[in-house]
């Protein structure tokens, strides 16, 4: 080390005080973190060019999956294209592509040992806890929206923009269908939060990466799976994958919105419940590793 | 939030302990470390001394007492209690996908300021651990020892009044470990109060002023480094000769004030006051016996902290293993 000399370090307590940083500091932080990694970037790359090549390859299939909603006319039409690759994504690439950043942004500071490299700082616990999930649940609607653009825009290039045939069987135009699609992407935003904040409660509790990630996706199927049994009609509501199909009511004839309410109240109790645990965890955990 | 007095304590730590189910890490610990005083904090692995600094950054929290840094408490203050507190705890971490400058900044930001002052501040740490030219570098490629540079760098861009350097030196090779503890003296010397965790003797000997030495969790010594040196016992030496019953014969006839065993790895073990030692190796070699090894054993202070610490101490080659289970 160098002969360079030690300057008398007397910062004032009172100074030291008066400049701690808040939460904008850390979100800063933490969103420099996120723009480093290279996972990061292939995501968001990936949220972009996926959904051009799946409809390149649905629309040059020669018969249309019929057995999915909208599947019929997904080769004609490029609004159905679109809501056929909503219902696919639903099913458990939304869930992966946010639990893939969410499930690890706490679980990477164990997994690194670098939780007592931040809180030996002046930020608080709290205030780190809000900006990772800010981060998280921003991360997770930004790659919603490039995945949204992504797959209406391929939809509309490749395979047209016709009129839409609504659920009802009603004729939809083409500037209807377009801003009902929109629609009812930007419905997922609600559950996509939910599984972000499920995401987080796992990361906190496993402090495991893996753990993080999987169980949300695997968990979001189970939910898929018992939604899908008969006789649980008081339970269905309460599921975190139930929000996936509010858009329906969107595509039907009369238009109903019911769901839509109902995916709002469902995401939202989903987010506050894992929210206040993951936060309670990490305030109250010893942090003994690294 | 309130303001300390200026006069209150760096750090004072009344009656805390911590436990892990049966297991009492730290055991109603208790001491005081004064503005500008370099204090050491000594023990083998698993005395309890991370657990106790790890309270005071409050990673963790005790299950009594209380931890005052600077007057403070976390429960008065919250994270204001590190407001010119720095260190870190056993071996300092960073994201390895970023590059150490990257590091600094973003510690620099959770620390404030803006953002011209961090980057001085950042340029001059880097110089002060001579690690200027390799801050580019991404730090999954640093070295152990640089990595250490970075946890002091990462300290000192805090400019604080209180160092806490858990271990400082622990797994750097020789010349890291000259060099740490040369900076370490540097950074006692400007006038900065250290709190230094150690488990060897001679590094704690070199720089403190006042220790305390931990075992299982409790507190075995407190006082300054000469109350240690007061207390320390005789030097051990190995020793071998071409005779060595005759050897043990004339210590017992004309040195009784020192010891020789046999050893029964080979050879003689002698303990006694460096004078009386070179007397009885006088009269050895006027005895016309060959002397083949006289060295010594351990130093008089690591006796003495084998044995305040509790731990089974071979005399022939000074290793020993700790009694207390591991923490």
């Amino acid at each position: 080390m160098t002969s360079t000399t030690v300057q008398r370090h007397r910062a004032p307590v009172v100074d030291a005080a008066a400049h701690r940083p808040g939460l904008g500091a850390a979100l800063s932080w933490e969103s420099r973190k996120l723009r480093s990694q290279l996972r990061t970037k292939a995501l968001l790359v990936g949220a972009v060019l996926a959904p051009l090549a799946v409809v390149v390859i649905v629309h040059s299939q020669p018969r249309p999956p019929k057995d999915t909603l909208f599947g019929r006319f997904a080769t004609d039409n490029g609004f159905a294209m679109a809501l056929l690759v909503l219902g696919f994504a639903s099913q458990w690439v939304l869930p992966l592509l946010t639990a893939v950043v969410a499930g690890d942004i706490f679980a990477s500071e164990d997994q690194h040992g670098t939780w007592k490299t931040v809180l030996t700082r002046s930020t608080s616990r709290s205030t780190l806890f809000w900006a990772k999930t800010a981060v998280a649940v921003a991360f997770a609607l930004v790659t919603l929206a490039l995945l949204a653009a992504s797959t209406i825009a391929a939809s509309w290039l490749v395979v047209g923009h016709q009129p839409l045939t609504g659920l009802s069987g009603q004729v939809v135009p083409a500037h209807t269908a377009l801003a009902l699609v929109a629609g009812a992407w930007a419905s997922m935003a609600l559950p996509i939060i939910g599984f972000t904040c499920l995401a987080l409660l796992f990361s906190v509790w496993s402090r495991n990466a893996a753990v993080g990630i999987a169980a949300p996706v695997v968990l979001g199927l189970v939910m898929q799976l018992v939604g899908a049994l008969g006789g649980i009609e008081t339970l269905r509501p309460f599921l975190l994958s139930t929000p996936f199909e509010a858009w329906h009511g969107l595509l039907a004839a009369p238009r109903f919105t019911g769901p839509l309410l109902d995916s709002l109240v469902t995401s939202a109790g989903w987010s506050v419940v894992c929210l206040t645990a993951a936060y309670l965890i990490l305030r109250r955990r010893d942090i003994t590793g690294g | 939030m309130q303001t300390p007095p200026h006069t209150a304590l760096a750090v004072e730590a009344v009656d805390v302990t911590k436990r892990y189910g049966d297991l009492v890490a730290v055991d109603h610990l208790s001491l005081s470390v004064a503005p500008g005083e370099v204090y050491g904090i000594l023990g083998p692995n698993g005395a309890g001394k991370t657990t106790f600094l790890r309270m005071l950054f409050g990673l963790i929290r005790p299950d009594s007492g209380t931890v005052r840094v600077f007057g403070r408490t976390w429960a008065d203050s919250g994270v204001g209690v590190l407001d010119g507190v720095a260190g870190f705890i056993e071996s300092p971490r960073f994201y390895p996908y970023l590059t150490g400058r990257q590091n600094l900044e973003g510690l620099a930001l959770l620390d404030g300021g803006d953002r011209g002052s961090r980057s001085r501040r950042i340029e001059g740490v880097l110089d002060v651990v001579d690690l200027a030219g390799r801050e580019g570098d991404k730090v999954a490629g640093y070295s152990y020892g640089m990595r250490q540079r970075l946890g002091v760098a990462a300290s000192l861009l805090r400019d604080p009044r209180l160092l806490v350097l858990d271990e400082p030196a622990n797994g750097l090779d020789p010349g890291g470990i000259r060099d740490m503890r040369a900076l370490v003296t540097r950074l006692a010397d400007s006038g900065l109060t250290v709190l230094l965790s150690s488990h060897h003797m001679d590094e704690v000997e070199e720089i403190c002023d006042n220790v305390t030495i931990m075992a299982r969790g409790q507190v075995a010594f407190h006082g300054s480094i000469g109350d240690l040196r007061a207390m320390a016992p005789d030097p051990g030496h190995l020793l071998s000769t071409s005779d060595d019953a005759l050897a043990v014969a004339l210590a017992r006839e004309q040195h009784p004030d020192i010891a020789v065993e046999t050893d029964p790895e080979g050879g003689l073990v002698a303990i006694g006051s460096r004078e009386r030692l070179s007397a009885y190796v006088a009269d050895l070699v006027r005895a016309d016996l060959e002397l083949r090894q006289f060295t010594p054993t351990q130093t008089p202070l690591e006796a003495l902290f084998f044995m305040l610490t509790d731990t089974r101490t071979d005399t022939r080659t000074g290793t020993r293993s700790a009694k207390g289970a591991g923490r």
